[in-house]
């Protein structure tokens, strides 16, 4: 048996299923993409070779493509310095209600599992101008000047958008810091509290710096999910109006599934990948230093 | 001697079960599999039920025939046809539409069959209908039904708030006007895609210019979106957004949402296509309405060259049979049993307006009437403008004339980008 596992056929022939998949599913497809996005393909019939013409046009001619990319970091800047800090006090404010907790957790959670569609169509709801919530609302504590139409207003849309994704996002937050948090050995709290590290001392020098492996892995997903938003803006606003709430994986599905510009939506989904990939890199290696362990 | 006895029992009983089931293997080799596809996936529509009487009445005269429709709404559908083109799968029969950006790569790269326009001599096509579909002198398609922008109107609405039918834009503000004191929406229409949008504003252009010749001369770069009539369209469309005529959530309204607004009797007109002509049929609204709901021509602007009865109109729901169905006379002999059925039976449902020419009766309701009239009356027509381009720059159009019902540009800025966007794609 030692000596078929040691024969060189042996172990090409038990992982050639494997790297024969993560060839045809993951490498080919990204090699076909970057070929793709040299051309003019519209879809059908005759592609021609264009090479850089359209990465060219995507970064110094699309407005479109710097509009997506600057709500994606909007979403980012928001989910990283609102959402998640907020997610971290209420997770605290739980585990300090001992007795209650669970029922929290459940409501802090809820987000998460509805369906996107029926989240989204619910906040499309709240934001209707005439008879959302938001704006009745206003209206009932005399703030109707603020009155306006949410999702189609240039100055508010994007961040009504944003508003959908950060609730909707929520639950999960809670999930991972909540969990991190109970991990945190209760020898650390207790030794803290006997040194005087008492209230916010606790947390900013103690918890957070031994949950920072939870709130790095929460940071790398949140901007990997914040620049492939899509459902959202999809079932919201489609991007509009015009493009002011147009995010990349949403622009690259119009641009190669609606404008049957089948080239420069490969070529807009190389450069996604590669924005992904970089934002990702830099944040693993701005965030490992700072680490801790226990 | 027994066990024998059992085995030739045995073996004749599997004998005789297996006879029944070779002929219906040859039955089953027999049977010929017609694909189809559409952009009606909602069977029980109007048109849905159409299609299927029509199927049903193909197999009984073809009992080898089945019938398998691969039904989408328009974009999956777009976008699977183009991968089933791709990969040489198309259906035998499909609809497609016949705008030269989506059609015409179809006819380009031999995808699909070339018709012969004898056959259809005497099936009553409107003028025209079939012209659409011809390419270098041959015909790939038939068109089902002949589409026209129209606004509907809540009759009831109009007779208590009294208010009369307006025809001219100054009437429609004036309209308006009292429809919004007393609370009603005055007119509903989808702007979360923004087609709509965009056949309004043709619309507008051919009220100001008198035909809709300066549309293809811009869109042939003959002429620039930024002339006259253009301008004067864009800031009549603003004009009549910021006077409040369309429901506050134009842009986020789906195409159900500002027809249920009309339809339940929110708003007491509706701006959309002939098709709708179901409206007084559908029974999901309340029969108060269906009694009256009423189609007007979009109203002319007093003092300009425009004629009201220029109307945006074009002909759709092609069919078309692909280049390599294997099934070549069946594919043809539904074509031909599709419309030789579908005018009287679309007009008898009240699916739409057919391209084929149908008889008025007296049965028609008033909706139907009114449809007939306007159409009847048309002096000039065009078809959509963001459909005569490519779909990159239709796409580009209708983001933009969003762009200018939420204020990002003014009519001076949509004109100018429109026609940078025109010279763009025209390359």
């Amino acid at each position: 048996m030692n000596k078929a596992f040691r024969d060189k056929r042996t172990i090409f022939l038990m992982i050639f299923p494997g790297l024969a998949f993560l060839f045809f599913a993951m490498i080919m497809p990204i090699f076909l993409s970057i070929y793709y996005g040299m051309t003019d393909w519209p879809g059908i019939g005759p592609m021609n070779f264009v090479g850089l013409k359209n990465f060219r046009e995507i970064i110094l001619s699309d407005s479109v493509f710097w509009t997506s990319l600057g709500n994606a970091v909007k979403l980012t800047l928001v989910t990283l310095f609102l959402q998640n800090p907020l997610a971290v006090i209420v997770c605290i404010m739980i585990l300090a209600c001992r007795k209650n907790a669970r029922f929290f957790r459940t409501v802090y959670y809820i987000p998460a599992i509805i369906p996107i569609v029926v989240t989204t169509k619910l906040w499309v709801g709240v934001f209707n101008p005439t008879y959302g919530l938001l704006n009745k609302f206003l209206s009932v504590i005399g703030l109707d000047f603020l009155a306006t139409n949410w999702l189609s207003n240039p100055r508010t849309a994007v961040w009504s958008v944003i508003l959908i994704v950060i609730w909707q996002g929520f639950g999960w937050a809670i999930l991972f810091y909540y969990s991190g948090l109970v991990s945190i050995p209760n020898e650390f709290k207790e030794a803290a509290l006997i040194d005087g590290a008492g209230g916010v001392k606790l947390y900013t020098k103690v918890i957070l710096p031994l949950m920072m492996p939870v709130i790095r892995a929460v940071v790398i997903i949140a901007l990997i999910t914040c620049f492939k938003q899509m459902e959202t803006v999809y079932l919201s606003t489609g991007g509009g109006p015009g493009n002011i709430t147009q995010f990349l994986a949403n622009y690259l599905y119009i641009k190669a599934f609606v404008s049957y510009e089948f080239g420069y939506g490969n070529a807009l989904s190389i450069l996604f990948v590669s924005i992904s990939l970089l934002g990702t890199y830099l944040l693993i290696r701005f965030t490992r230093a700072k680490a801790g362990e226990y | 001697m027994k066990a024998k006895r059992v085995i030739w029992l045995l073996t004749g009983l599997l004998v005789l079960c297996t006879l029944p089931a070779a002929g219906g293997l040859n039955a089953a080799a027999e049977k010929v599999v017609l694909r189809m596809g559409d952009n009606i996936p909602d069977r029980n529509s109007p048109w849905g039920l159409v299609i299927e009487e029509i199927n049903a009445e193909f197999m009984r005269k073809h009992p080898h025939v089945e019938i398998v429709t691969e039904s989408l709404q328009d974009q999956p559908y777009q976008q699977k046809i183009r991968i089933y083109a791709a990969s040489n799968q198309l259906p035998d029969v499909f609809k497609y539409w016949s705008h030269p950006p989506l059609l015409g790569p179809m006819v380009e790269n031999d995808y699909i069959m070339a018709l012969n326009p004898a056959d259809y001599d005497d099936m009553g096509f409107v003028a025209g209908s079939l012209e659409v579909n011809m390419y270098d002198g041959k015909l790939y398609g038939l068109p089902t039904n002949a589409d026209f922008w129209v606004i509907y109107y809540n009759q009831r609405l109009f007779e208590e708030n009294k208010v009369e039918v307006p025809a001219t834009m100054d009437e429609l503000l004036a309209a308006a006007e009292v429809f919004q004191a007393n609370g009603i929406i005055p007119i509903s229409t989808m702007g979360r895609e923004g087609w709509p949008l965009v056949i309004t504003f043709d619309t507008l252009v051919g009220r100001y210019s008198n035909d809709f010749d300066i549309i293809q001369k811009a869109l042939d770069r003959e002429a620039r979106f930024t002339e006259v009539p253009f301008l004067q369209a864009a800031r009549k469309f603003m004009e009549l957004v910021n006077a409040g005529l369309f429901q506050a959530d134009l842009l986020t309204s789906d195409y159900g949402a500002a027809r249920n607004l009309f339809g339940q009797e929110v708003a007491a007109m509706h701006v959309m296509g002939s098709w709708e002509l179901g409206l007084s049929t559908d029974t999901a609204f309340s029969e108060q309405f269906r009694e009256n709901v009423r189609a007007m021509r979009f109203p002319a602007v007093a003092g300009e060259a425009g004629d009201i009865d220029n109307l945006s109109a074009w002909f759709g729901g092609n069919y078309v049979v692909s280049a390599q169905t294997e099934h070549k006379e069946l594919a043809l002999d539904y074509l031909d049993m599709y419309f030789t059925r579908y005018p009287d039976l679309a007009w008898e449902k009240k699916v739409n307006i057919p391209a084929q020419v149908v008889r008025a009766t007296d049965e028609d309701g008033p909706l139907a009437q009114d449809l007939l009239a306007i159409l009847g009356s048309a002096k000039a027509t065009g078809d959509p403008s963001q459909d005569r381009g490519t779909p990159a720059f239709k796409e580009a159009y209708e983001r933009l004339a969003q762009e200018l019902v939420a204020g990002i540009k003014t009519p001076e800025q949509f004109v100018m980008e429109l026609d940078r966007i025109a010279e763009k794609y025209a390359e």
